[in-house]
């Protein structure tokens, strides 16, 4: 899983890292000493330096951009990163993170390594890694743990999945479906695509491999109708959970972005889940974002993590539309479906190889 | 032989349908991959060829085989979008050494997904196999005068 993505953030790691360390390594030069403000000497040198308690040496712009060690401690200038940090950005959208999500990791990168004062001795490769960690967590949010959502909500809890055609939403249904139940909840699953052919039987099918109920009308029936039974089904039987199933759509198609109003208005559902699939990579995010907009979600499912090799969706989407990412789905089988654990992603991008 | 009820056989046609569909999916996933590959070997051949033509002039087809000779004003440097809708301003050889890239990376999703449609389709094969073989037992049955076989549930139940 995010394979390419991984690869060239090791190769930015050990970039930074070794013009850090070749920083480290330079002796500060006489023409540094001589272009260096007299209160800031190195501390080879201490003797010549005389305190001047009260009296702050002015920090000139010439401070700033060049690069010190005094007292045991480093200050890294912008310039000296300046070409491996550019390389990272452009790693960064080569994996197809999103511009936006880009800059935020940017941001904290340079804030946490331009002019930090960093102690001589300790890992450079330690500082970097914490500093790319701090960046993605920063844009990776919040973990959102459904099963601590659902055991400290009424039940039943009514979750609602939406998304755009062909992503995986009826497979991530019986998924979701799947893992709930093996962690000891009762599921009934509410076969809202009335729409596409053979949507129906496809849910059953799973249902049953699944051994989770399920309620279906006809093909062509309002989907509203068929959701608003499974709520009265789950309520009657004092199930845990519903999960709804909706047919596929793009937010453009007013007709049946009314009918998701429709649905919403009368399922009156907990959570929102947008399903989009991780190969679409910035496409997903695109997507994702413009169905908050117009419709709204609660969190994200990204599907087919397991064939993207670019992580950049992954990465971008709960920063981009400020919701978090709930599950991946990694697989063909029930269980290839993981809880997103932003930590968890981040030790596995960053680790050693 | 193992005896299959009429049940096993319906559901079984379910799962060959529903593996059906997912089959058909990945299939379009690898052909877009395959459209996006070849699109990339187009474009080195292209650039490859805008370096060698010296005076940068190529044949613009404009559709229904018409071409116009064009002249590129800078043969030299490319403007290729490099990920998340960014578009850059590359040197010729290195936009195509990140095509080459991409290249890559569509081989191994590729790959991927060739790997999953294939064990989808084995999967189905064994699916298909077994429902011919319930059928050749109805057909059996039938010819024999003997009642198609009913579900072990509802059999015990009697």
């Amino acid at each position: 899983m995010f394979a390419g993505l991984k690869e060239r953030l090791q190769a930015a790691r050990a970039r930074i890292g070794s013009t850090i360390g070749t920083v480290i390594a330079t002796p500060a030069p006489a023409a540094d000493n001589a272009a260096v403000p007299p209160t800031r000497q190195p501390a080879a040198e201490p003797a010549q330096e005389p305190a001047q308690p009260g009296s702050p040496a002015p920090v000139t712009l010439a401070d700033k951009f060049r690069t010190f060690i005094i007292d045991r401690e480093l200050i890294i200038s912008e310039k000296e990163l300046a070409d491996v940090l550019s390389e990272l950005e452009m790693t960064l959208i080569e994996s197809d993170v999103a511009l936006p999500v880009t800059d935020a990791i940017m941001a904290h990168v340079k804030k946490n390594l331009v002019g930090k004062h960093r102690k001589i001795g300790q890992s450079v490769d330690n500082l970097v890694v914490t500093t790319l960690r701090g960046a993605l967590l920063d844009v990776l949010g919040r973990e959102f743990d459904l099963l601590s959502y659902i055991r400290n909500h009424e039940r039943p809890v009514k979750i609602l999945f939406t998304g755009v055609n062909g992503t995986g939403k009826t497979t991530t249904v019986a998924k979701v479906g799947s893992f709930l139940k093996k962690q000891g909840l009762s599921v009934v699953i509410g076969a809202g695509d009335t729409y596409r052919a053979g949507a129906i039987e496809q849910i059953e099918v799973h249902a049953e491999r699944i051994g989770i109920k399920i309620i279906q009308h006809q093909q062509g029936a309002d989907p509203s109708a068929v959701l608003f039974d499974t709520v009265q089904y789950a309520t009657a039987h004092k199930m845990d959970v519903v999960l709804a199933d909706t047919a596929g759509r793009f937010h453009t198609k007013a007709n049946l972005m009314s009918q998701l109003d429709k649905i919403r208005r009368v399922m009156k559902p907990d959570l929102v889940i947008y399903v989009d699939e991780a190969v679409a990579g910035n496409d997903a995010v695109v997507r994702a974002a413009e169905f908050d907009r117009t419709v709204g979600a609660d969190a994200i499912v990204l599907t087919k993590a397991d064939m993207d090799s670019r992580g950049g969706a992954a990465i971008s989407i709960a920063h981009t539309i400020g919701k978090p990412l709930v599950f991946l789905g990694t697989g063909q089988a029930y269980d290839d479906i993981v809880p997103f654990s932003p930590k968890a992603v981040v030790d596995e991008l960053l680790g050693d190889a | 032989m193992e005896q299959i009820d009429q049940r096993e056989l319906l559901a079984l046609e379910q799962y060959l349908k529903q593996y059906g569909q997912q089959a058909e999916i990945f299939a379009s996933q690898l052909e877009l991959l395959e459209n996006g590959r070849m699109e990339a070997l187009a474009a080195i051949e292209a650039l490859k060829g805008l370096q060698e033509s010296g005076d940068g002039t190529v044949l613009l087809q404009v559709g229904g085989g018409a071409s116009v000779r064009a002249k590129i004003l800078d043969p030299q440097n490319v403007l290729i979008n490099i990920g998340a809708d960014v578009i850059v301003e590359r040197p010729g050889s290195e936009a195509v050494g990140f095509l080459e890239g991409r290249i890559t990376e569509m081989e191994a999703s590729e790959k991927k997904v060739a790997e999953t449609l294939d064990r989808l389709r084995a999967q189905m094969n064994e699916i298909a196999k077994r429902i011919e073989m319930g059928y050749q037992q109805a057909v059996s049955a039938e010819q024999a005068g003997i009642p198609p076989s009913r579900p072990a549930k509802e059999a015990d139940e009697e």
